[in-house]
């Protein structure tokens, strides 16, 4: 058959969009052992492999009374030592299996993720047992990973990044744990080996713990599989903690962070928001969308597209489990800090003082709407989705009816929803860069506090 | 053991542009990809860094979408896009609800038709790329570490060796003419490969891809300039000067085997030895038992994406009471215990099975929020480079029939110093000390 070709008429205008396809939502199996550990499965079955998440509700925060960063460092050496095997059997048994597995922990959980292959699931999965209740942190482990993290602390406060993001979680969250990103070199040096132990006694239980797996699998095998391997651990919840309120900075202030001989300016800029669990949760998503989280959003279009100042400006609704932040970040040429935060603040009050244009509304949830069902389809994506949903103890129905719930927006709520939390009169204003070049620019919009990369004050 | 087969649909339209299809309808998602034989290394001399800074100015306008169009069609249909540059390829790729496949394929074939930028674009984006440069590379401890240092030392053909994002007064000097006449050399139908991957029905992709592109003319075959480059004889050293990393850092770069070559077959498992994550010699000898290492890592970066010189390269970020000798010395250590004696048939079936699993990870992998990217890239680039995107069912056998003194030789025969080129980073006096108050 002979290729059609298009008329000349197609190939001057844009072709419409033809009808949608329903999303066909993957199969999802929940279920609990009687020791508590809450099980998510789903499948998928492009490639003959899995992803898991054996996630266990307390991070860094609920381990501040031991040390900054405490729950991360427990989760890093973890790694290093079981009762039946040293680590470098455990990293030969992970690549025997073909698996990758990383131990962390953020502000509020500790994980240990894995990927491996199905025909290796059980002894993967065993593998991954022994790492949460047989970890027995050898004590030259303990030290060689506590000199190995003395170096990153001081390699973390060269990167600009870092060094914004440290400076805003300090502003924004004041006495909260969530003020605290990463420890200092003194705090790392008065680690105990004791105090990760009984992090990890108090962590790592059932009762605290939620296994979620994504991949190529028939979902009552699996289940059974995972009886077999964790039915009889046993361990509480931890008590949580009462953490203090954060603070709620009023009126723009600016922090320089003086990075001699920087060829260019990080700017963050952010004020304290919400969680997943809001009402305004979604409402708010599609807010920052318009204003900064997509391509075609309205500061990338006006700070890149337009000026030029920028390769790389986003903004977005960070959420953690007891509050949430917004933030705006670009790193711009030094002689257009000034020029790059009038912009941000114009676009800010723009959506805060007219209602969106109902097409331009329509686009931008077209845009949530499609990116999100796009997020579920790697394995490794469901699983940070249906991961997301259990641990924030979302509704059960929050992915499925989270791209209806975008689209029912209108103009009036999102004119709402910036009046509430983009906060431009309240905005706290980061920049890290040489001082000499940016501080006049600074000046123009408050009287800036000046540290140096240490966190040592300058002013 | 269960094998993957990916069904696929190809065929080269009268114009030359080489068509791959990838049906799979499990979600209502398609991701789009054309990808031009154009990389950093063809790109003239006196313009360095312009593939990269051609590859922006295609999001500045075409025929029928003027600029900020093109993205705005593709966000508000609800898909992502992207493009970005490498050695051999430049790739654009776009994923969407697959409602909006006519919209992104008309949209792709309108830029390959017709360019239709200004100056004013160039100098937007010629801004963008220098911030670009700045983020990634001038104003970041370790920034370009080692992509940027290691060619210039290691290669003598300037294809290979000259600056690939760009020296500023290139860029500055790039104008609108250079920009047209790239474009009518390299963005050619005759030098393309489009794939459409996800939810297209059987043989409906072929004939979308015919109805948009097939009026599109040929252009003369685009120059090759021959990126071969002659023997090395020596080992070749560099220093650059760390301006904000506390760490001294070293890199080294062994030049490998041409690909799809048994040789080729066994450095891969020699590198998955030495660099598969924490079980990998290096990272094991360096950082987990010496501990002279706070970083080591490295490998073939993207090994199938290359189709010209290339390096195995370590990157070794060490202790700063280290010195540089006894780091090199315990890397060296790590090669000879390799070129000493063969693998165990242990060690090599875990790598094997590591390598399998690591492949198919590849496959599924997505790149930025966009799903099937790693499946795109491995089927484009074995159709542009190999003639055969059947490939991506097949090359695994190569890599498990490697035997364990197949990796010794080419252990022997490569990983020596005079076919490596090595740079070290020492940061600069007073790096991460206390600023004066």
């Amino acid at each position: 058959m002979p290729p059609i070709a298009a008329t000349t008429a197609e190939m001057n205008s844009v072709p419409g969009l033809t009808a949608e396809r329903a999303v066909t939502w993957p199969k999802v199996t929940k279920s609990r052992l009687a020791n508590g550990l809450e099980i998510v499965l789903a499948e998928s079955h492009a490639i003959p492999k899995f992803h898991g998440q054996l996630s266990f509700r307390s991070g860094n925060a609920a381990a501040i009374h031991r040390g900054v960063g405490l729950a991360e460092m427990t989760s890093t050496v973890l790694r290093t030592g079981t009762k039946n095997r040293t680590s470098r059997q455990i990293e030969e048994d992970l690549r025997g299996l073909g698996a990758d597995l990383s131990s962390s922990a953020g502000a509020d959980t500790s994980a240990i993720g894995f990927a491996g292959l199905s025909e290796l699931a059980e002894p993967l999965l065993s593998l991954v047992n022994a790492l949460a209740r047989e970890a027995s942190f050898p004590e030259p482990e303990f030290e060689r990973e506590q000199r190995q993290k003395l170096e990153e602390v001081k390699l973390e406060r060269t990167q600009p990044g870092f060094l914004a993001g440290e400076r805003l979680r300090k502003v924004l969250f004041g006495s909260h744990p969530y003020a605290q990103i990463s420890p200092s070199e003194q705090q790392v040096a008065a680690y105990k080996r004791e105090d990760l132990l009984q992090t990890y006694r108090d962590f790592y239980t059932p009762e605290n713990a939620l296994l979620v797996m994504v991949g190529d699998f028939e979902p009552s095998t699996m289940l059974k599989t995972i009886g077999k391997v964790f039915g009889n651990w046993s361990g509480k919840k931890p008590a949580t903690l009462n953490a203090p309120e954060p603070t709620q900075p009023r009126g723009r202030q600016v922090y320089l962070v003086h990075v001699p001989g920087a060829v260019q300016c990080q700017i963050l800029a952010g004020c304290p928001s919400i969680t997943r669990k809001s009402p305004d949760w979604v409402p708010l998503a599609l807010t920052n969308s318009l204003y900064g989280g997509a391509f075609n959003s309205r500061l990338v279009m006006n700070i890149r597209e337009d000026k030029g100042y920028t390769y790389s400006p986003r903004s977005g609704v960070n959420p953690m489990r007891q509050h949430g932040y917004f933030s705006i970040s670009a790193a711009v040429r030094n002689d257009v800090v000034a020029a790059s935060l009038t912009e941000i603040f114009y676009e800010l009050d723009k959506l805060r003082s007219l209602p969106v244009p109902e097409p331009e509304l329509a686009d931008a949830a077209n845009y949530l709407s499609g990116i999100f069902s796009m997020g579920l389809a790697t394995q490794s994506g469901l699983l940070s989705q249906l991961a997301t949903v259990a641990l924030n103890e979302l509704p059960d129905d929050y992915l499925e009816t989270y791209r209806d719930k975008v689209r029912a927006l209108k103009p009036a709520d999102l004119l709402t929803t910036a009046r509430k939390y983009l906060d431009s009169a309240n905005m706290q204003i980061v920049l890290v860069g040489d001082r000499a070049q940016i501080e006049p620019q600074a000046q123009l919009f408050a009287d800036p506090k000046i540290f140096d990369a240490q966190g040592t004050s300058l002013t | 053991m269960k094998r993957l087969q990916i069904p696929i649909e190809s065929t080269t339209l009268p114009n030359g542009l080489k068509v791959v299809v990838a049906p799979d309808s499990t979600a209502p998602v398609v991701t789009l990809g054309i990808y031009y034989k154009i990389g950093f290394r063809l790109e003239p001399q006196g313009r360095s860094g312009f593939a990269h800074l051609f590859e922006h100015m295609m999001f500045q306008g075409s025929a029928n979408a003027p600029k900020m169009h093109h993205i705005k069609l593709i966000n508000s249909s609800g898909g992502l896009l992207n493009g970005s540059t490498h050695y051999d390829v430049t790739n654009y790729y776009e994923s969407v609800p697959s409602n909006a496949l006519d919209r992104v394929l008309w949209l792709e074939a309108d830029r390959m038709r017709a360019l239709k930028v200004d100056d004013e674009n160039l100098r937007n984006q010629r801004d963008v790329v220098k911030e670009e440069v700045r983020v990634n590379v001038m104003n970041q401890p370790y920034g370009g570490f080692p992509w940027l240092d290691l060619p210039p030392v290691a290669f003598r053909n300037w294809a290979n060796a000259h600056n690939f994002y760009g020296d500023f007064a290139d860029l500055d000097a790039a104008d609108l003419a250079d920009v047209q006449s790239f474009f009518k050399t390299y963005y050619v139908p005759n030098n393309a490969v489009l794939l459409i991957l996800g939810d297209v029905k059987p043989g409906e992709g072929l004939k979308l891809a015919a109805k948009y592109f097939s009026d599109i003319p040929a252009g003369p075959p685009p120059p090759f300039a021959d990126p071969a480059e002659p023997q090395q004889k020596e080992e070749r050293r560099g220093n650059v000067e760390e301006k904000f990393g506390t760490l001294p850092a070293m890199a080294i770069g062994y030049n490998i085997p041409q690909r799809r070559t048994i040789e080729w077959n066994a450095m891969a498992l020699l590198d998955q030895a030495l660099h598969g994550g924490r079980a990998g010699r290096i990272y094991r000898d360096l950082v987990l038992e010496k501990q002279i290492a706070v970083e080591a890592d490295g490998g073939i970066d993207d090994i199938f994406g290359y189709n010209g010189p290339t390096q195995m390269v370590t990157r070794i970020l060490h202790k700063p009471e280290m010195s540089t000798e006894k780091t090199l010395a315990a890397f060296d250590a790590a090669i000879r215990e390799m070129q000493a004696s063969p693998i165990s048939d242990d060690e090599l079936n875990q790598l094997k099975v590591k390598w399998r699993s690591d492949y198919y990870s590849t496959l599924e992998g997505g790149r930025g929020g966009m799903p099937r990217y790693g499946l795109m890239h491995l089927l484009a680039c074995f159709t542009l480079f190999d003639n055969d995107p059947m490939l991506v069912n097949s090359i695994l056998e190569g890599f498990e029939a490697v035997k364990p003194a197949e990796i010794q030789g080419v252990a022997q025969k490569y990983l020596r110093p005079e076919n490596r080129a090595i740079v070290f980073r020492t940061p600069a006096a007073g790096n991460g000390k206390k600023e004066a108050a």
